[in-house]
């Protein structure tokens, strides 16, 4: 799992690519970290080349969205392939974060 | 001082004023935190409270106009003012009610100017206190006159500040006379700002026992009675409606359940034609063992083990639509109202049909 952040003041953009799996969720937690703190964040998050994630990955997802309402920011996450967006449908976690 | 043209009594007084000034600021700054504190500590929601100490400028202009009428500094009650902004009328009595309990008041002083305008008349209505603070409150030995001074604190509801703001702005205090037939408007102004300060408590009162008489139905399961709306349907969810359900799909799995919010469903329900909560509560008895074997098919053969309690609802609004016989185009528009018309809606949908299709629902 490759994680690039690019980031201007609250508005950042999140590449991710390769599995989100319990191999390296905790690594995927550590790389996102940085923007756990940020005031009002407007995230984008670039779901193109994400082959899978785990509920590990769910877990950061979610870790960062919470995070993000806390924050009173918002975030997105888009271009995801239908095999990961199932991953988020079944698990009622489409319902808790924005995907486009 | 002679910039001002007082008498020597005006000058002393002044004089009084500036060399108190910590203490005002002191007193002022008491005050604030206080009213905040009665506010927060009661749950009451109010627009504004304000405070301020006279300016020098101001003060100077009374002593000009009326300096005679006060012995010493101590005669002014207005040197310090504070003001409560209420919503509604009866918060602002409640508000009164807890002052006189925080602060000395002077009730020789005081004045309800709600109750002094005759049956005839409309305009400045609020409720004006003057008060002390009792050293069993605050005292600093320092400055023994904190507990001398007397001050003012104004209680009015929003709306009646509003129409104080544009008498104070047009009328009262612009340095000119204006017109009777002006003066009027603005005095019919305060009859119909009385009225709709009136109309908004009883609309409140009545929006209370409303949500009062929903978590009673509620309470007792007369389901069919009380109309799906936002109030009926946080009152329903307080009562863990889909605990049950959530907790056997997540036992597929032995997942952890996240407790997310299922108010984005109310909208949806509504807009799948739910009327009543007897409507969700229909559906939760007639769909939930398909609702749990479509997340059986789903979840099965997967090692997922994170599960969001909205997919209890989710499972159960696509169940109810597919026994409803809502087809494609039923889950499709179920999905465009939940996720936003999007693409992908489309794939969703069919995927859906499909899984579906394969669990037998009669």
């Amino acid at each position: 799992m490759n994680v690039t952040i690019n980031q201007q003041d609250n508005l950042v953009k999140v590449t991710l690519s390769g599995r989100a799996d319990t191999t390296n969720a905790d690594r995927f937690q550590t790389d996102i970290t940085p923007l756990l703190n940020l005031e009002k964040p407007d995230i984008e998050i670039d779901c193109s080349e994400m082959e899978y994630t785990s509920s590990q990955g769910l877990r950061v997802f979610l870790m960062l969205q919470k995070s993000v309402n806390a924050h009173g920011g918002k975030m997105v996450l888009r271009n995801m392939k239908p095999q990961v967006k199932e991953v988020f449908d079944i698990t009622g976690f489409s319902n808790i974060i924005n995907i486009l | 001082m002679e910039q001002y043209g007082l008498d020597l009594h005006g000058q002393m007084i002044l004089e009084a004023y500036r060399s108190d000034m910590a203490v005002f600021e002191k007193m002022r700054q008491f005050i604030d935190s206080q009213l905040h504190g009665i506010v927060e500590d009661n749950g009451l929601y109010v627009t504004a409270i304000e405070s301020r100490v006279k300016s020098e400028q101001s003060l100077a202009g009374k002593l000009q106009l009326k300096g005679s009428k006060y012995a010493s500094l101590s005669d002014i009650t207005d040197i310090l003012g504070a003001r409560v902004v209420a919503f509604y009328s009866d918060e602002v009595d409640k508000i009164a009610a807890l002052i006189e309990t925080r602060f000395d008041v002077d009730w020789d002083n005081s004045v309800d100017k709600r109750k002094l305008l005759e049956l005839d008349r409309f305009g400045y209505r609020s409720l004006h206190y003057v008060c002390h603070i009792p050293p069993s409150l605050f005292a600093d030995e320092s400055m023994p006159q904190l507990n001398e001074y007397r001050f003012e604190i104004q209680m009015r509801t929003a709306l009646q500040h509003v129409w104080a703001t544009m008498y104070h702005d047009t009328g009262y205090k612009s340095g000119m006379e204006i017109p009777k037939t002006y003066l009027r408007s603005l005095n019919r102004m305060a009859g119909l700002l009385e009225i709709a300060d009136e109309e908004f408590s009883k609309l409140r009162i009545k929006i209370n026992d409303y949500r009062r008489q929903v978590h009673a139905l509620v309470a007792d399961g007369n389901f069919d009675a009380v109309n799906l709306d936002g109030d009926s349907f946080n009152n329903y969810l307080a009562l863990n409606p889909f605990k049950y359900l959530i907790e056997k799909i997540a036992s597929i799995n032995q997942a952890e359940i996240y407790q997310d919010t299922l108010r984005p469903y109310l909208p949806v329900m509504q807009g799948m034609g739910f009327k009543t909560l007897g409507d969700v509560e229909r559906m939760r008895f007639e769909c939930s063992e398909y609702a749990y074997q479509l997340a059986l098919h789903q979840l099965a053969t997967t090692d997922i083990d994170i599960v969001a309690l909205s997919l209890s609802l989710q499972n159960l609004c696509i169940v109810h639509i597919y026994k409803q016989g809502g087809g494609i185009d039923g889950l499709l528009h179920f999905y465009n109202m939940l996720f936003g018309d999007n693409g992908y809606n489309a794939t969703r949908a069919h995927r859906t049909l499909e899984q579906l299709d394969k669990i037998n629902i009669v």
